[in-house]
């Protein structure tokens, strides 16, 4: 792939632009400040928003524009770092700062419980995704130095 | 997945799970690969060999459709490259606008990205249904294919 081939295929597409949903650009927008780490699945969207000197994980419903009860997630002292929702909204995979450490949990809001998961061998988990049918996740971690993936299979 | 001795990053699943993309940072170099889970088997990515650092790999249901950032020149550039049809499809944005991040939905119908306007990062979903063919869950019925 040469810088070449893909400028021109840059100029071919200019007037075939994906449309931006301006309605849920504009709602997403007046979340928060700013936000980052989306995660679309289905009709879920979810991401890590920056409102009123806090920062937590909001999760939207693409289909109704509402934002959805994340209850016993967003807690004042943790920092989320990452974020990844399944295609049925039913669990969150979720990567955060809490009391000095960093943790990996699944988050089910129709439960409100959030579950810790250990890594194992230890490591620091950075980055994380989840497949859309929930069953499976991948787990970027921080490991001897290194940068490894480890793959987990969901109950 | 990873191998001893390599850097594995930001790893994204199909929507079932059966194929991995990550990027293995070696050499200097920031790479997206994909790769058959079951097997390890790598895949073919026929447009992704050069424009690194490559980053935020996405993938749909089937592992049709890989969606990411690629660098060109000093600038940051969504595409979507179709692995069925070998065509690589730039996601531009107005000038100004740099994407950090991306997300396809597994259907590809949408894509949402990250993009740092004026120093500040905000979340843009866009449509893609009248750009591309889905790629669904195995046994959803789609449009068309003639009659019953």
């Amino acid at each position: 792939m040469s810088v070449l081939a893909l400028s021109l295929g840059l100029g071919g597409c200019l007037a075939n632009q994906p449309q931006p949903l301006a309605g849920l650009n504009r709602q997403l927008q007046s979340l928060g400040d700013s936000n980052k780490s989306p995660s679309l699945n289905g009709r879920w969207l979810a991401l890590i928003t920056s409102r009123s000197n806090r920062t937590v994980i909001d999760l939207v419903d693409l289909e109704t524009g509402r934002l959805m009860p994340l209850p016993g997630l967003n807690r004042p002292d943790a920092l989320p770092l990452a974020v990844s929702v399944d295609g049925s909204g039913t669990r969150l995979a979720v990567i955060r700062q809490l009391e000095g450490r960093t943790e990996l949990l699944i988050h089910r809001p129709d439960q409100a419980r959030s579950e810790p998961l250990t890594i194992a061998p230890a490591g620091v988990p950075q980055q994380v995704a989840l497949s859309a049918d929930g069953r499976t996740l991948a787990v970027q971690v921080s490991r001897l130095g290194r940068w490894q993936i480890d793959l987990i299979s969901l109950p | 997945m990873s191998q001893a001795g390599e850097n594995r990053l930001d790893p994204a699943l199909s929507g079932d799970g059966r194929f991995l993309a990550s990027l293995l940072d070696q050499d200097g170099k920031t790479t997206v690969v994909l790769q058959e889970r079951q097997s390890g088997r790598l895949l073919p990515l026929a447009h992704l060999q050069g424009n690194q650092p490559h980053g935020s790999p996405s993938l749909s249901w089937n592992g049709r459709y890989l969606a990411l950032t690629v660098q060109q020149g000093d600038r940051r550039l969504a595409v979507l490259e179709d692995r069925a049809t070998g065509e690589l499809h730039p996601m531009p944005l107005p000038g100004g606008v740099e994407v950090q991040r991306v997300s396809l939905s597994p259907e590809a119908t949408r894509l949402a990205m990250e993009v740092n306007q004026g120093g500040q990062n905000r979340v843009l979903v866009f449509d893609l249904s009248q750009r591309f063919e889905p790629d669904p869950p195995p046994g959803q019925a789609v449009r068309g294919g003639g009659l019953p």
